[in-house]
């Protein structure tokens, strides 16, 4: 059965090729005889990679330690919700996962009318980007990382490590990779029409692949909040971001993503920036690749120690090339479009909002890779630390989400189209810093921030006041997001450098302070439950005289990972403080040592991020993909 | 706006910006840029850059012993991952992660002392990765 799922893989990997090579020879030749065939092509493709993945399902759900990537990643005693999703918990499965996602996604779009309405020359270039791109990824399941290798079948399989076995792990990476793989049609689409020259015969690509950049971004969005949350439940650090080379990989796509939807209502509106948009969407793409370099490769150090570099050199060949496609393309096809607005102006800002985002991504890429950039010129290596990523970018997110405040109260022309609103954002921003400053939250950043916050709160309510939004499901996506943002700027603003923690050593009945809190050490319960032993320590915690709750850290030993203990922390939640306690141990006196951590505000990054990821859903409710806008109306009065 | 103006002012902007980011980055690579090394590497370069440092190796299999009493520290041998002779003692005085242990490859941040021995400022493990599998009991 496995040697059919390998011919499956290899047969895609022949189907995308000779896909991508058919229509690259119509192209040459300025026909387009063979576009049946290929546009036939890829229902084979999505098949045999869905074959191939309920291949590798039914494995890991029946046990079958015969194949190699069941043994690494699952045993006998994991239960079925992890086994099946241990499809994408190693290297192979990941990458065929991210290959499904993508050819699924190819898929979608071909069966819709949006592909019907793009003339033979566009879907010809569309077909040649997309086959590169599934061609790429059947090229490395096939060869460096195919999850169908068999062994002789072991009695039991490695299993899940414990700190994996969290939901928030679990739907971590294949959101993130929905949302790598779904920018790959609007991204192909967009080289296609620059490409042969028939945008001005098209809806925009953009429009036409509109419903996949409302589903991947919200996707990347929702991969990265649950790995921070992730982290920061089940690490039992207190942090939900560390700057880590693998967490600012991801935060790569999501940077360029956002600064290209932000252009992209610009070019919607006025039919500018359509060149800075086809490099921006491609570049979405590419820098998807690279995350994955990065965090496969092993080319910079970093304490996720994923992936063993196989997969390194093809993936580097293959960003490399789509960084040249992307730019030649941007910067060689199509005229220039009509100037810009000035800064004053919503699409000037918006513009400027999109630099910062993009410095961001630059910023966070060069400062990742410093350690190998710097050995250009000293044999001694050189990184930055979290306080360079903390000094430098944080800032720069904080002059986005002002940014952000204003653009609602500015004409795409020009000028500002409610001066009392914008008066009120600027009196509504100044009255916060000074309320923050006198309450004693005198931190720079975090104080631009939270005041930028509370404009964009101030924005919300002031356009939820006209009825009429509420009848437009994109607006209140829109709006929905930007709330999101303000609440997670404020969760970061506040939990960031505001937290504090304490190691306390207690025996029972003994408590010890933290600001105006007492923890106090009621007693200490250890047992057995399926799979683990567990050592718990349940701790009342008190806000002077009023009892706040309990939390009952624990720390565990799985029966499969020798004598390796795993924290499980616990928390109070709250909407102002939340309490969190991780159990560290025990000293040789049956006392506990436990960290007890006080995070201000910290929920409202969580709910932000649900924010975030959920309401920008709301958008594709709106406008039908391949409606034109009024920018496009602007231009052909006729459409 | 006239073309030439509108340009004119998204130049000052990109320029200002551009300032403003350069100082910041400027003073962020100069201030807090730390020297990345192997065991092997510290071993060899002068003890001035070891001030301040992020090394990176593996816990000894061997004299990795809690400070006594308290779960929350450790001292420890990190040995270089290719070649175990080179190591370095290292004392942290923090929690110590769930999944150190003796073979682990963990990341220290912190500076070396007079006595030869690295005092860690943080301690971490390597993340216990869905896309490798050496980091466990098999």
């Amino acid at each position: 059965m496995y040697v059919f799922a390998s011919t499956m893989l290899f047969l895609t990997l022949l189907c995308a090729i000779s896909g991508g090579g058919l229509a690259l020879y119509d192209i040459w030749r300025g026909r387009c005889d063979t576009l049946p065939l290929v546009e036939k092509l890829h229902w084979f493709t999505t098949a045999a990679l869905l074959l191939a993945s309920a291949i590798l399902l039914h494995a890991l759900y029946w046990h079958d330690f015969e194949l190699k990537y069941v043994a690494g990643y699952t045993d006998l005693v994991l239960p079925v919700f992890y086994r099946l999703t241990a499809f994408w918990a190693g290297q192979e499965g990941s990458m065929l996962f991210w290959a499904l996602s993508v050819a699924l996604g190819g898929t979608l779009f071909a069966a819709s009318g949006a592909r019907k309405s793009l003339t033979p020359a566009t879907r010809l270039w569309h077909w040649v980007f997309f086959y590169a791109i599934v061609a790429f990824f059947t090229l490395i399941l096939t060869t460096w990382s195919n999850p169908f290798i068999a062994q002789t079948p072991p009695k039991d399989g490695n299993g899940l490590n414990p700190l994996l076995q969290n939901p928030g792990m679990i739907f971590h990476p294949p959101l993130l990779f929905l949302g790598y793989g779904g920018f790959a049609v609007p991204s192909c689409l967009a080289l296609a029409q620059t490409l042969s020259g028939k945008r001005n015969e098209e809806t925009a690509w953009f429009r036409l692949t509109r419903p996949f950049l409302l589903l991947a971004w919200p996707a990347l969005t929702a991969g990265i909040v649950l790995g921070a949350w992730w982290a920061y439940m089940e690490l039992g650090w207190g942090g939900y971001w560390a700057w880590d080379p693998v967490e600012n990989a991801s935060l790569l796509p999501w940077l360029i993503s956002t600064a290209a939807l932000h252009t992209l209502i610009v070019e919607d509106r006025s039919g500018k920036l359509g060149r800075v948009n086809v490099a921006m969407i491609v570049l979405t793409t590419v820098s998807a690749f690279f995350a994955t370099y990065l965090v496969r490769s092993g080319v910079v150090e970093s304490v996720h120690a994923f992936g063993d570099g196989s997969v390194g050199t093809p993936l580097t060949v293959f960003v490399l090339a789509g960084l040249l496609v992307a730019l030649r393309t941007a910067f060689t096809g199509g005229a220039g479009g009509e100037p810009l607005a000035g800064p004053g102006s919503r699409e000037g800002l918006i513009a400027l909002l999109a630099w910062v985002l993009l410095a961001l991504a630059a910023i966070i890429l060069v400062a990742t890779l410093w350690p190998q950039i710097s050995k250009f010129w000293t044999g001694v290596p050189k990184g930055l630390d979290a306080t360079f990523y903390n000094r430098v970018c944080l800032p720069l997110a904080a002059i986005v989400v002002v940014m952000a405040a204003f653009c609602p109260w500015l004409r795409m022309g020009g000028g500002a189209n409610r001066k009392n609103a914008l008066a009120g954002l600027v009196a509504c921003m100044l009255v916060s810093a000074a309320a923050l400053w006198m309450a004693g939250y005198r931190q720079g950043t975090a104080l631009l921030a939270a005041s930028a916050a509370s404009g964009l709160v101030y924005d919300a309510v002031l356009i939820l006041k006209n009825r009429a939004v509420f009848r437009s499901p994109s607006t209140l996506g829109a709006l929905g997001a930007h709330l999101g943002v303000a609440l997670v700027t404020i969760g970061i603003a506040f939990s960031g450098p505001y937290s504090g923690d304490e190691d306390m050593t207690l025996a029972q009945g003994q408590s010890g302070r933290i600001r105006e809190y007492t923890a106090t050490l009621l007693d200490i319960r250890s047992g057995r439950r399926p799979g683990y032993e567990y050592a718990a320590a349940r701790i009342e915690v008190r806000k002077g005289d009023r009892r706040l709750g309990l939390v009952e850290p624990e720390r565990r030993v799985y029966d499969k990972f020798g004598a390796m203990q795993f924290s499980e922390v616990d928390t109070i939640p709250g909407f102002g403080d939340e309490i969190y306690a991780s159990l560290l141990g025990f000293d040789g006196e049956k006392r506990v040592v436990v960290k007890i951590s006080v995070k201000p505000f910290v929920n409202w990054l969580w709910i932000g991020g649900a924010m975030l990821c959920l309401l920008p859903l709301l958008c594709l409710r709106g406008r039908k993909s391949g409606s034109p806008g009024p920018g496009q109306r602007e231009r052909n009065p006729s459409a | 706006m006239s073309r030439g103006n509108s340009t004119s002012l998204h130049l000052v902007a990109f320029l200002l910006f551009l300032g403003g980011t350069g100082y910041l980055c400027y003073s962020g690579f100069s201030e807090n840029s730390i020297y990345f090394l192997n065991v092997s590497e510290a071993r060899a370069v002068s003890a001035d850059k070891l001030a301040n440092v992020r090394l990176f190796g593996t816990v000894s299999m061997t004299d990795a012993e809690r400070q006594t009493g308290d779960p929350a520290g450790i001292v420890f041998r990190l040995e270089d991952k290719d070649n175990a002779a080179q190591a370095i003692l290292v004392r942290y005085a923090g929690a110590v992660p769930d999944t150190f242990r003796p073979g682990a490859e963990v990341i220290v941040e912190g500076g070396m002392g007079r006595d030869g021995r690295f005092t860690a400022k943080t301690l971490m493990t390597r993340c216990p990765s869905k896309y490798r599998k050496e980091n466990r009991k098999g």
